[in-house]
């Protein structure tokens, strides 16, 4: 029963731990994409004197020229007595970004896009842009904080799993030490227990992954946020498994040499 | 060369030297008794020779290994080589007798199967067949003595260090412990030293008895 009991502490805090860094990956995929959704539909519009090709600003990713000719034509109906043609009209610009911008950023490419005297308005649509991204920033920060508190609390399971191991296993390593076995030959049975107990928590997380992923709620809202998350299922399985079999490792590899020769 | 070789040593626990300025050697193929009252310090130089108890002065060799520079991994080379019998038998609750008594050879790297036929021959020998699949709590503290016994000899090492192996025994299994011993010199060249309270009465062996007091060695006959 305390042998059952203590696989299941570690069994249990591997996989709060595998858990909290799966589903952190899932979020950051999430808001990268709902990040690129927005970034697609975002563009600073710049008015300029002078036809651009190019601005040597590291965050833009292209410029776009906007065509003006269908509002021209509006104007042109509505102020007949006004003759336009001989009007010089400015070049009108969509800047689109690599990324989308912190408030921070959005003031240093503006200030950079002001500094060029043939621009002559920038417009950034700040305040749409700035909720959401604090929105965005909010989120990751809340689950990365949430997470983190997960995996702090699963390491302290293991640190207490340690203690309880140092116990159960000490006299039978110390005899062994006695008689000159080495390292590997000491921890044999803890690195044994501990590589099971990994696959194990490795075994249920996975099986509770592959239900969220195909859980209707969970894909209601992907849909309904436009987000097709790209997770390779084979790639996630490899990194959980690195995690869980380290983690388990590194804890028996701490118990076994803790002991003094 | 002498298998052991102490030269003004000075042994104990946390800078408090138990044995003090003792020099002595063992030869190879030499029957010991380490003899002296409790608390005289024979236990203390048991643990020294295994590299349990540091040496806080002097020197200490054994099979050739200086002790008080000694390094962890020389340490488990230098164990390798002893047969350690111990007062509470440490023998590894949760295994076997069996399993406990082919400890050293599997230590040593010989493989499961010939192990364990060497570990039968042996139990059969200290007349522990019939329970080779019990586990230490299951036997009296005789057979438990005589199983740590089979498991100190059955890598033939260079050396048996026993401390205190017939104290608390009946007649009988002290008598069936000693033969082990002797049998274990004779037909197999291992240097044993015991340490006892005495020498037992119907000893018939030649050897030599180290006698121990106020942490001081003696060398009696």
């Amino acid at each position: 029963m305390n042998s059952l009991k203590s696989h299941f502490a570690l069994i249990l805090a591997l996989i709060s731990i595998l858990i909290s860094i799966f589903l952190f990956r899932i979020f950051n995929n999430i808001l990268h994409q709902y990040q690129q959704n927005i970034l697609h539909n975002y563009s600073i519009v710049i008015v300029s004197e002078k036809k651009i090709s190019n601005i040597n600003i590291k965050e833009i990713a292209k410029i776009e020229p906007i065509n003006i000719s269908t509002q021209l034509n509006a104007m042109k109906s509505k102020f007949k007595n006004i003759n336009l043609s001989s009007v010089k009209m400015p070049y009108f610009y969509k800047l689109k970004l690599k990324t989308l911008p912190s408030p921070n950023k959005l003031n240093e490419i503006e200030g950079v896009l002001k500094s060029f005297p043939y621009i002559k308005r920038v417009l950034t649509y700040r305040s749409s842009q700035t909720k959401i991204y604090n929105l965005l920033m909010l989120l990751k920060t809340t689950t990365s904080l949430f997470m983190a508190i997960i995996a702090v609390l699963g390491f302290l399971l293991i640190l207490k799993q340690l203690e309880v191991w140092k116990l159960e296993h000490n006299e039978r390593m110390y005899i062994m030490e006695l008689f000159g076995a080495p390292f590997w030959f000491r921890g044999a049975a803890l690195f044994k227990i501990a590589f099971i107990d990994s696959l194990m928590a490795l075994f249920v997380t996975f099986i509770c992954l592959i239900y969220i992923q195909n859980s209707l709620l969970y894909k209601t809202i992907l849909q309904d946020l436009n987000i097709t998350l790209n997770i390779n299922l084979l790639n996630e399985f490899g990194i959980l498994a690195t995690v869980s079999v380290c983690i388990s490792i590194f804890s028996s590899i701490v118990v076994v040499s803790g002991r003094k020769i | 060369m002498a298998l052991i070789d102490a030269k003004n040593l000075y042994i104990g626990y946390e800078n408090e030297a138990v044995i003090k300025n003792a020099n002595f050697k063992i030869n190879p193929k030499d029957f010991v008794f380490l003899t002296g009252i409790s608390g005289s310090g024979k236990t203390t130089i048991i643990k020294s020779i295994y590299g349990e108890v540091p040496v806080i002065k002097g020197s200490l060799n054994v099979g050739g290994i200086e002790l008080n520079k000694i390094k962890k991994s020389k340490l488990s080379y230098l164990r390798k080589y002893l047969g350690v019998v111990f007062q509470d038998y440490k023998l590894i609750p949760e295994w076997t007798i069996l399993k406990n008594v082919m400890l050293p050879m599997l230590i040593s790297g010989i493989d499961k199967q010939t192990a364990e036929n060497e570990a039968i021959k042996l139990l059969s020998r200290v007349k522990l067949s019939h329970k080779l699949d019990r586990y230490p709590k299951e036997l009296s503290g005789g057979e438990q003595q005589r199983a740590a016994i089979a498991r100190a000899i059955i890598h033939e090492p260079v050396m048996i260090l026993a401390d205190e192996p017939i104290s608390g025994l009946d007649e009988y299994s002290a008598n069936l412990v000693m033969e082990l011993f002797i049998m274990a010199n004779r037909e197999k060249d291992i240097t044993v030293m015991i340490a006892s309270h005495s020498i037992p009465h119907t000893f018939n062996i030649n050897y030599r008895q180290i006698h121990l007091e106020k942490g001081h060695l003696y060398e009696l006959s």
